[in-house]
């Protein structure tokens, strides 16, 4: 057997072996196939964590209701009793933002941007008139009611939901008829 | 060693018999397989989600709160929850469409900007809500190249930010439409169910924020939850079941038009 034979197979071998070793180095450790699962939990198992680490941002009526405890207890009693604070405070729009009084990231590690919204657009995501529209509200604590609904073209067009109705109390705003 | 010709054929056919069961004919004799059989209800921990689509008004507050809790970018078209509006017409014709993955919710009756919809020529139309259906044998998850996509052993299917290569065959492969590519991260992107909220003992952020009640978390494998209740006592149906994915995200009402 002469060499020249056998250089190109100690440079393959060579080849493959140092593929091997950066193929260590540069795997993680946690690489697992949990329960020998390769097809679907084939992962590195340190991932799971970095999901679980990050912190909740809906935080819920709870958490309103550290300072604003009259509001939770009008909106409780109320037909929007399962309405979160946070399907109408959060905001988007950046010249709506921000909590008048404090600063709640600053001072509660609260994430999101809490405003006040009035427009109708936000009322009609429930309560415009659509033909496909379930007509009747089964999760009222009181029994099913009917699911209020306007055309919003023909009712008070122009005007802020606000103007007449108490979102928290749900009903004419006192003095309003 | 000496072999008659018939005690060579008599091995000969044992072992080429034993060579040709494959593997998979001892499953059924696996204790969980076996298990699942005696218990239609799994004992193994497992999420599952259950949509009641005869409760859905169509607000989209739960696009919203997803997209606000999982840094979704709230502009762009992409989502992991989203809400779709089904209407037939008298006719037929089925018209299916949401808007802006219906995050600013259906105000009016205009199924894909048409105007030319009267609900008088409306022979019925409903709201579907979807999001990541958490299959049992994701599809997404198979044809993963890096390993950067995976099922959890309580049956969520996540993403690995740090190891995806944003080849995107997961987006292509899911037949629920159900991933997308994230610009912020360059990462597939899919719904977790929450997976930092459901493994804090909340409910995710879509359901918190349905005031509808049409949303719904819970262990599949717990006797307590609403999830196992509804699964066990109502009807409930999943999304093309012909995939064989065997999704876990449960539909009350689901109608022959959702696709």
């Amino acid at each position: 057997m002469s060499s020249h034979a056998w250089r190109p197979v100690v440079v393959i071998v060579a080849v493959v072996i140092a593929g091997l070793v950066v193929r260590q180095m540069i795997i993680p450790k946690d690489f697992t196939a949990k329960n020998g699962d390769y097809k679907y939990q084939w992962h590195r198992a340190s991932n799971e964590d970095e999901w679980k680490r990050m912190e909740p941002k809906h935080m819920g009526r709870d958490f309103c209701q550290q300072c604003h405890p009259d509001k939770i207890e009008a909106v409780a009693d109320s037909g929007h009793q399962h309405v979160q604070c946070e399907n109408c405070h959060v905001q988007f729009d950046p010249e709506k933002r921000g909590h008048k009084t404090i600063d709640l990231k600053a001072d509660y590690k609260y994430q999101l941007d809490i405003g006040i919204d009035r427009s109708r657009e936000l009322c009609k995501r429930c309560h415009s008139q659509l033909k496909y529209r379930p007509s009747v509200y089964t999760n009222f604590s009181k029994g099913p009611i009917p699911f209020k609904m306007i055309d919003p073209e023909k009712h008070n067009a122009g005007v802020e939901c606000v103007m007449c109705h108490d979102v928290h109390k749900t009903g004419f705003k006192t003095g309003v008829k | 060693m000496k072999l008659t010709r018939r005690e060579l054929l008599k091995m000969g056919l044992i072992s080429i018999c034993g060579a040709v069961i494959p593997v998979s004919a001892f499953e059924v004799f696996k204790p969980e397989a076996l298990a699942s059989l005696i218990h239609p209800f799994s004992k193994k921990k497992r999420w599952a989600f259950v949509v009641d689509t005869t409760k859905c008004v169509g607000c989209g507050m739960c696009v919203k709160a997803c997209k606000l809790e999982n840094d979704v970018p709230f502009y762009a078209d992409i989502q992991r929850t989203w809400v779709e509006r089904y209407v037939q017409r008298k006719g037929g014709e089925v018209i299916i469409d949401s808007p802006r993955g219906a995050r600013y919710g259906f105000t009016a009756n205009d199924p894909q900007g048409r105007t030319d919809v009267p609900e008088d020529d409306i022979s019925k139309g409903f709201f579907v809500p979807k999001l990541c259906n958490h299959c049992e044998k994701p599809s997404c998850v198979q044809v993963c190249p890096a390993g950067a996509t995976y099922k959890t052993e309580d049956g969520v299917v996540l993403v690995d930010r740090k190891w995806c290569i944003g080849c995107g065959y997961c987006i292509t492969n899911c037949p629920y439409f159900a991933r997308f590519f994230h610009p912020v991260y360059n990462t597939a992107d899919k719904c977790t169910f929450c997976y930092h909220r459901i493994t804090k003992g909340r409910k995710t952020a879509c359901v918190e924020a349905c005031a509808f009640g049409v949303r719904k978390i819970g262990l599949l494998n717990d006797p307590d939850s609403e999830v196992f209740n509804i699964v066990k006592t109502e009807r409930v149906a999943v999304l093309k079941p012909e995939y064989g994915n065997e999704p876990h995200v449960f539909y009350i009402g689901l109608d022959h038009i959702v696709r």
